[in-house]
């Protein structure tokens, strides 16, 4: 890991589990921490996630206890119970999460044992910890899931299981930053199977759905790396078991993903098949028409991939197996341990794919290392200037496309440079809005 | 700041080795030779000043903080004690809740915005706790507050062990300031070869023995009284070392920066000055 970031594409922990309980309905944070982080904070993943925004209780406007000098010295336990009286008085929320940061945990505030008493009142309270030097906002985003799935809610009777409901998790809020389309369009196909599904952190869930997850009979972690840990937790506590799969985007990748997911949850194949048969018409049908102008155009570019360990391999998949481009590099750019860098390193080999996959979280270092992979040019007759260029990465990543005269789309967090709402790059649906935005940011500029 | 600067000072040590006491009777000494001296006790016990003011007279810093929200005079926290000596208490928060070390540097903020360091002072004391348990405690010899520091120990091997881990902290922050190791105060035991010992170990450690203090049960019946030793009997032998600590120290120009050594080099000391072999002649003597 290197000794420093040069500009981040993530925050801290608490910012992971603000971004995520800012679309978890019903819960409600009580941030723990100095005057500052919670709003602060809010802006940056608002910002990065494509202006995410904020709702109820979140954002500039959310519960905390602000501490100052005096909570340092003293300790800030008074504090912490006097606002956490007062959010129970004033807001109206199923759940609190009382989250901390660096300076409570540093001095060594007792959060969990101050949440207790009010937990022994019966009061709906927990606390997680969340500070810098725990991990950054993916790590904040396990975090809350475990506070919230593995230890307020009970595990449910055998009798009151469902084993057609389903439950979505590895997709991060916010640090994802098509978090909401990407969990419809899968929720979308998985009810098509005739499936229950509860994706949390969509506008249409409510607070019953959170409550409902205990019985589902399968977790569906979609993702190699986040939320991994927290599934098998889940599975000891209540009995669930759990699927690790990619992301599937372009209709390749979702066929293999409907098939499997039919196999897990028991839905018959020919199910399966009816639904992918039916959903490969309908892309195929706006495919085809696009595909005049991506033809015509010569639209064949290298492609390098920046993104997060979530994304970097199911876009890599995409621009390879469906728009026939030729991969260079795919730079994960989440800050991994060795033993996560092994696992999706295999993961990512299995799908054979051209590109070749590096783990680097600096826009220069990348920018650096897509000119230093390649030969240079000697004035040799032949030579490859792997030109046209595609880079799919942050907004980040810009610089470097202006820099060696390439393409590019803001697919990853931060994605400030593009407004995002309800698109989402996975399935069939995705795949096609990917099309459309990478064709898209090919002819806007002739307008 | 003055013409005249004045000489700030940290006395640092193990816990429980007499640093306290040393101080106070130090400063008592600088006092009768007419200095003008500020004690700040920079340990959450609040002890540090408890012989100049005959007793734990004083409200703290952190307590008036705590209980007021804020510090609005200099009189409701400084008192002066024996001889004038002015009296500061940083004191703390309750064990096991919240930062005491941050409570020290909001403490010298604040008497710093007070304008407790006026320009009349010869000496400032800081009086830090045993353990320089984090950055806190290290306040006092950090942003150019003191810049002389003198350990407090003695011939045992734990006071030893502190006292060459205190001088790994000097020698970093000597190495970006002005702060510099003035010396070690023998605070004595009565162990074997105990001078000797001392006197190795600071020139070891690349400074001086700048004084031993003997052992007399006068200090503590001093103590019990809430005096120093000078003020409770001033004839007495123990006053008269102390009167000579304080000449010591103010006369002192030996400032350097401390060469910390090894554990196995500290031990090999201990070994060479006669500690282990007091261990054998006991086991003979049984």
């Amino acid at each position: 890991m290197p000794s420093c970031v040069e500009r981040p594409r993530s925050a801290c922990a608490l910012a992971g589990a603000l971004a995520a309980m800012s679309a978890l309905p019903g819960v409600v944070p009580i941030v723990h921490t100095a005057l500052g982080c919670g709003g602060n904070l809010s802006g940056s993943f608002s910002l990065g996630a494509g202006y995410f925004g904020s709702g109820y209780c979140s954002g500039s406007s959310l519960p905390t206890s602000g501490i100052t000098e005096r909570e340092i010295v003293f300790g800030g336990a008074d504090r912490l119970t006097e606002q956490i009286e007062n959010t129970l008085d004033l807001i109206d929320a199923e759940l609190f999460v009382v989250a901390t940061g660096c300076m409570t945990e540093i001095i060594g505030d007792d959060a969990p044992s101050v949440v207790g008493e009010f937990e022994e009142a019966g009061k709906p309270v927990i606390a997680i910890s969340t500070p810098s030097f725990l991990g950054d906002s993916y790590a904040g985003y396990e975090i809350l899931l475990e506070g919230i799935f593995n230890y307020y809610l009970k595990p449910a009777p055998e009798e009151e299981k469902i084993p057609t409901l389903v439950n979505l998790f590895g997709i991060v809020p916010a640090y994802d930053p098509f978090f909401r389309g990407d969990l419809e369009e899968i929720a979308r196909l998985l009810r098509a199977l005739g499936l229950s599904v509860n994706t949390f952190f969509t506008p249409d869930q409510t607070y019953e759905n959170i409550l409902s997850a205990p019985k589902a009979g399968l977790n569906i972690v979609l993702s190699r790396i986040w939320g991994v840990d927290f599934a098998e937790n889940f599975q000891e506590r209540h009995g669930t078991p759990y699927w690790i799969t990619d992301l599937p985007i372009g209709p390749e990748a979702t066929d293999a993903f409907v098939i499997e997911a039919a196999e897990k949850t028991g839905i018959s194949n020919e199910n399966a098949k009816a639904l992918i048969k039916n959903e490969n018409e309908i892309y195929y049908g706006y495919f085809e028409r696009g595909a005049d102008v991506f033809m015509d155009s010569d639209f064949k570019f290298y492609s390098v991939v920046a993104s997060n360990s979530n994304y970097a391999i199911p876009l890599t998949r995409y621009t390879e197996r469906e728009l026939g481009w030729v991969g260079l590099d795919t730079y994960v750019t989440d800050q991994l341990k060795d033993e996560q860098k092994e696992i999706l390193k295999s993961a990512y080999l299995s799908g054979g794919p051209r590109a070749e996959l590096l783990f680097e979280t600096d826009a220069s270092q990348i920018s650096k290392a897509i000119v230093k992979r390649r030969p240079e040019n000697r004035g040799q007759r032949y030579f490859d200037s792997v030109s046209p260029l595609f880079i799919l990465g942050s907004a980040l990543e810009k610089k470097t496309a202006a820099d060696r005269g390439a393409q590019q789309l803001t697919v990853s967090f931060p994605a400030f440079n593009r407004m995002i709402v309800d698109r989402g790059y996975a399935g069939y649906r995705g795949g096609l809005h990917l099309f459309e935005d990478i064709v898209g940011s090919l002819v806007y500029p002739k307008g | 700041m003055a013409d005249k600067k004045i000489r700030q000072v940290a006395i640092y040590g193990k816990g429980g080795i007499g640093k306290s006491t040393t101080t106070q009777n130090l400063t008592a000494g600088l006092a009768e030779l007419g200095k003008k001296v500020m004690v700040v006790g920079c340990d959450p016990k609040a002890d540090s000043t408890r012989l100049l003011l005959g007793g734990l007279a004083q409200k703290t810093v952190l307590d008036t903080l705590r209980d007021q929200g804020t510090v609005k005079d200099l009189s409701n926290i400084l008192k002066e004690g024996y001889l004038g000596i002015r009296c500061v208490e940083s004191g703390g928060p309750e064990p096991g809740v919240g930062c005491a070390g941050r409570g020290i540097i909001t403490s010298i903020g604040l008497l710093e915005r007070l304008g407790a360091y006026t320009e009349d002072l010869d000496y400032v004391f800081y009086d830090v706790l045993g353990d320089v348990v984090c950055g806190g405690f290290a306040m006092p010899i950090r942003e150019g507050k003191a810049q002389e520091i003198y350990i407090v120990a003695s011939g045992e091997m734990m006071a030893l062990y502190a006292a060459n881990n205190i001088a790994k902290g000097i020698a970093k922050f000597a190495s970006k300031g002005d702060v510099r190791l003035g010396g070690i105060i023998c605070n004595s035991r009565n162990v074997d070869r105990e001078i000797e010992l001392l006197r190795a170990f600071s020139r070891e450690l690349g400074t001086q023995l700048l004084f031993f203090v003997p052992r007399d049960n006068e200090v503590q019946r001093a103590e019990i009284n809430r005096k120093t030793v000078i003020q409770y009997d001033s004839e007495a032998h123990q006053a008269q070392e102390y009167r000579a600590l304080a000449k010591a120290l103010d006369e002192n120009t030996s400032f350097t920066i401390p060469t910390p050594m090894t554990q196995e080099r500290l031990e090999e000391i201990l070994f060479e000055y006669g500690l282990m072999d007091a261990l054998d002649s006991y086991a003979e003597k049984i």
